[in-house]
């Protein structure tokens, strides 16, 4: 037998751990800076705004299921409803979501103790619920009404109080991501472990790496505009009043550069869960690794020269060409990804886990996102569906059949190292078709209703759109039924799942060489990660898992302790 | 590379007829999904239409062939590649291709390029400016578009002076009319917030940005030229609709495009019979006032039922004149009502903020109101309600009177009498 890489150096006679200690709850509810107990901290609280913000998405269809204005008092009420939905799912949901699993993850992927910084990190997690109370006190004040992306001069000469509290809370979460980001950077530049050079590190801190970039690059122009508006509400300013010499177009152009970004902040992090869970659950290497890490840096790139697109209707005619053009190559890089995590998945031992349902779900969703993402790069077609449910129906193919599917990808396939118990499988299958039929037969036909002609944020619409909107609505109600499924998944299994082992899917990278959950340092010794992340099929790679089940699962009796 | 093609099971022969059958299978999916074109699509209403539905077409051919072949083999993976009973071996440690890598990152590229030559294209000729747009009886003439919450408003600067000089303008309210191969022109203006006007049948969108209003407003354009559509009735009636949030009624904030099979029937139907309204105005004020009022925005705001609006951002107008005595102790019905169209916040009906539009002989454009125009209005509104609190014998002087008191204007009520005998005068 070969000599293999151990990643426990000397400890790996001497484990006999006969039972793990988890976290006792109340730990979650106080200042930790412990990034384990920061990272179910951030995904907790994101898990409870994505249960807010898709209350108020049942209540959008449940108004849109007539034409009629019925449900909502008045158009406005309905404008603050969508303005805080669309706030909470982005600032509340999907950005923290990712700071949870990357808070977990990135620091055990690299073997190291902690994060770089322990005290700014449990800094930024704290950050946020400041935050959300501003943001959400302002829908019962006087509330936004222009939308999340709060075009002035709607959001600054007529919107209410509630619009100066969203600027805020937009302002303390930009600057927790910031944070966040300079965070992730420093720990995955410094504290690798020798042996893992760059190219040897795992794709999901390649990917937070890239988000960590982007959002570092990016937020500081979200933190200027919001700057702006807020001196524009309430200290007279005109920088976005055309009356006093200002430019509506300049809240265009840095919202966008911020928020076009953004979405590679919300979906790139996803992509780094769907190399991990692809490879490990179809038992084969990524195709492709170092293309697959550097497209996510292409993406963070060129993501950077597209913002305008969001502006096709409005910008000068002649400068709308060239955001066409690089809009359009984005799509090349998003490829290269997509094709090779089929070329991952070809040939491979497939199981079916519900991390990996999930994970499927996600290519096969994600990529009508991104041929419809080309169809509104070509800008004459978008010029017609511009602002219409085609829109809504793309970017939710591409928030919603992306990242929420990596999302419950990544929590199925990590709740066992989080929690030292697997989740419910069937649970998880029944959970995956609801959510996977719900959200095709929500957003498919939301590219029917806006090329017939259904601008987006209408409380009341034409009548021809009427049973369309129907399918929708009730499809709509079965995704929203999808989440209890999951939410009982998750609250049973953390009591009684079967104890799940260190490695229960016998995967490669270093967070599955530790007990599940961890210990508070980790890692008893300084853990040498396997010579490949993904090398799966190689006698070594089954001696090395080997060697972990037998230094950690070894004893009969292991058990959880509360 | 050799040893690990063996290693992938993707030359045997049951990858050949499953590869034959999904090229089959994609080859009639994407004929299939390109027969929806026309069905997903509103009717093609204008020349710019076809070009953006023929890309639209190549967009789908494409986009098709992406979805067929990612799809087609996520599902031959599923199927051929799972882990069967009780598996637990590892797949073949396969680490990638360079020269595919090469290849679905090059063939991506030149799809890419493909498409925005082809996009390109369609936008060069659609956007190129037309020469002889808005032609009426042989003239260009402006036509300019206001939007403002929650509604359009269209106006022809008809090149005409009525018999006082002053230049006849057509307002035709939240409806375009034009007809079959004019190049249509609008200059688009916001009196308030971001509008977008979008005609789905014609596949045309700009957004309405506002600008300095000393500075003339920062007006932006929109170019169309209506074509015949098989099947239609003429005059055909296209919706128009606001694509940019505007606030409390954006979903209401409609119009209509009016396409008039040729200019004689534009001219018989639309253009005379509106100039002919205009330089013969009805001698009663409470007729007037019944036009007037429709030409601005109030529609957009208030329910009333004897004109079939039925917005409720602002306070109701049905039966008005029954209340209007009892409004604000010490002010007549005349004098609340004048107040409360040029002055609406002096009095904010319970319940309701202020944020009425602002109209008066200072505005400009189209709430632009002068004191003739107020008495028309007012005269109209004393009528709303069942035993109303006006002097409806005495309206002639009372209400005059009241916009004296109120804004210290004199009123010629003797505007629009007499005029209609110098009918269709040109310029």
């Amino acid at each position: 037998m070969a000599t293999i890489a151990v990643p426990l150096g000397a400890e790996i006679e001497s484990h006999e751990a006969e039972a793990v200690q988890r976290p006792a709850l109340s730990e979650y509810l106080r200042w930790s800076v412990d990034h384990k107990i920061i990272g179910v901290q951030y995904g907790v609280a994101s898990f409870l705004f994505f249960i807010i913000g898709g209350a108020m998405a049942m209540l959008i269809r449940l108004e849109l299921w007539t034409p009629d204005l019925d449900v909502m008092v008045s158009g406005a009420a309905y404008n603050s409803l969508f303005t805080m939905h669309g706030t909470v799912m982005i600032f509340l949901f999907i950005i923290p979501m990712w700071a949870a699993f990357g808070n977990f993850v990135v620091p055990l992927q690299l073997g190291a103790k902690d994060m770089a910084f322990p005290w700014l990190n449990a800094f930024a997690f704290w950050l946020i619920p400041p935050a959300a109370i501003v943001v959400l006190l302002g829908y019962f004040v006087t509330p936004a009404e222009a939308g999340w992306t709060s075009y002035p001069p709607l959001s600054t000469l007529f919107s209410g109080d509630g619009q100066t509290l969203w600027a805020l809370g937009a302002h303390l979460l930009g600057i927790s991501s910031i944070m966040g980001s300079i965070n992730f950077i420093v720990t995955i530049f410094n504290m690798r472990p020798p042996q893992m050079t760059i190219w040897r590190m795992p794709l999901l801190c390649w990917a937070v790496l890239a988000t960590s970039i982007i959002a570092v690059m990016a937020t500081p122009f979200l933190a200027g505009a919001l700057t702006l508006l807020l001196l524009d509400r309430v200290a007279g300013t005109t920088f976005f009043d055309a009356a006093g010499g200002g430019d509506v177009l300049l809240w265009q152009n840095i919202f966008w550069f911020y928020s076009h970004p953004a979405v590679y902040i919300m979906v790139l992090p996803g992509m780094g869960v769907l190399s991990e869970v692809l490879s490990v659950h179809s038992r084969k290497p990524v195709f492709g690794y170092r293309m697959v890490g550097l497209s996510s840096m292409g993406i963070a790139f060129v993501g950077f020269t597209v913002w305008a697109h969001h502006m096709f209707t409005s910008l000068q005619p002649e400068l709308r060409i060239p955001f066409m053009i690089t809009t359009m190559i984005i799509a090349v890089p998003t490829g290269i990804k997509m094709f090779s995590w089929l070329g991952t998945i070809w040939g491979g031992k497939i199981r079916f886990t519900s991390a990996m349902l999930f994970a499927l779900g996600f290519m096969s969703m994600f990529v009508i996102g991104g041929i419809t993402g080309v169809m509104l790069a070509a800008l004459p077609f978008d010029i017609h569906v511009h602002d219409t449910y085609f829109v809504v129906s793309h970017f939710h193919f591409v928030l919603f059949g992306g990242s929420v599917f990596a999302i419950y990808a990544a929590l199925y396939h990590w709740f066992p190292k989080v929690t030292g118990r697997m989740m419910n499988e069937r649970l998880g299958r029944i959970h995956f078709a609801f959510t996977y039929f719900g959200f095709l037969f929500t957003f498919f036909p939301m590219h029917i209703v806006g090329m017939l002609g259904m601008p987006r944020r209408v409380a009341v619409y034409d009548e021809a759109f009427a049973n369309w909107n129907q399918l929708i609505s009730f499809s709509a109600f079965v995704l929203g039924f999808s989440t209890f499924i999951v939410i009982y998944n998750i609250i049973r299994s953390y009591y009684r799942g079967p104890v799940a082992g260190a490695n229960p899917w016998r995967a490669l990278t270093l967070e599955w060489a530790t007990t599940s959950p961890p210990p508070v340092t980790n890692f008893t010794d300084d853990p040498i990660p396997f010579e490949d992340p993904y090398g799966y099929g190689t006698e070594a790679s089954a001696a090395y898992l080997d060697a972990v089940e037998a230094a950690f699962d070894g004893n009969e009796n292991r058990t959880i302790l509360d | 590379m050799e040893d690990n093609r063996s290693n992938t099971p993707s030359i045997s022969p049951a990858a050949i007829v499953v590869a034959a059958v999904f090229i089959i299978v994609s080859a009639i999916g994407i004929n299939w999904f390109t027969s929806f074109v026309p069905v997903v699509l509103p009717d093609q209403a204008s020349a710019e239409s076809k070009s953006v539905d023929e890309l639209f077409y190549i967009l789908v051919i494409i986009g098709g062939v992406v979805f067929f072949l990612i799809q087609g083999m996520l599902l031959i993976s599923v199927i051929f590649f799972r882990a069967r009973g009780d598996d637990r071996s590892d797949g073949p440690t396969y680490h990638g291709n360079p020269l595919l890598e090469l290849i679905w990152t090059i063939i991506p590229s030149l799809v890419v390029v493909f498409l925005a030559v082809v996009s390109f294209n369609v936008w060069s000729q659609n956007s190129e400016p037309k020469a002889a747009v808005n032609m009426i009886n042989g003239e260009e003439i402006a036509i300019k578009v206001t939007g403002a919450r929650y509604a359009w408003t269209h106006t022809y600067e008809t090149g005409r002076l009525d018999p006082d000089g002053d230049p006849i303008v057509i307002n035709s309210g939240d409806a375009l009319h034009t007809y079959i191969g004019q190049n249509v022109d609008l200059e688009l203006r916001t009196q308030d917030v971001i509008h977008s006007y979008w005609v789905p049948a014609m596949r045309v969108k700009q957004d309405l940005l506002p600008g300095n209003p000393a500075a003339g407003g920062r007006p932006t354009e929109i170019r169309f030229t209506p074509i015949r559509v098989e099947g239609a009735q003429y005059p055909a009636e296209y919706p128009i609709v606001c694509a940019e949030l505007c606030g409390d009624g954006h979903g209401r904030m409609r119009g209509t495009v009016v396409v008039y099979e040729d200019e004689q029937q534009f001219l018989e139907q639309f253009y005379d019979p509106a100039i002919h309204a205009i330089l013969n105005p009805p001698a009663d004020p409470v007729l007037r006032g019944e036009i007037v009022i429709q030409e601005y925005v109030c529609h957009s705001c208030h329910v009333l039922d004897s004109l079939g609006w039925t917005s409720r951002t602002g306070p109701s107008l049905n039966g008005i004149a029954d209340r209007a005595g009892e409004r604000v102790p010490g002010q007549s019905a005349e004098e609340y009502i004048v107040t409360s169209v040029w002055d609406a916040a002096a009095f904010l009906v319970p319940g309701y903020a202020e944020q009425m539009a602002q109209f008066g002989p200072d505005q400009p454009d189209t709430y632009q109101m002068d004191a003739e125009q107020l008495y028309s209005i007012v005269a109209y509104l004393c009528t709303q309600g069942e035993q109303s609190d006006c002097d409806l014998e005495n309206s002639t002087t009372a209400i005059p009177e009241a916009i004296k008191t109120v804004f210290g204007l004199e009123v010629d009520i003797t505007f629009g009498q007499g005029d209609g005998e110098a009918t269709d005068a040109e310029v």
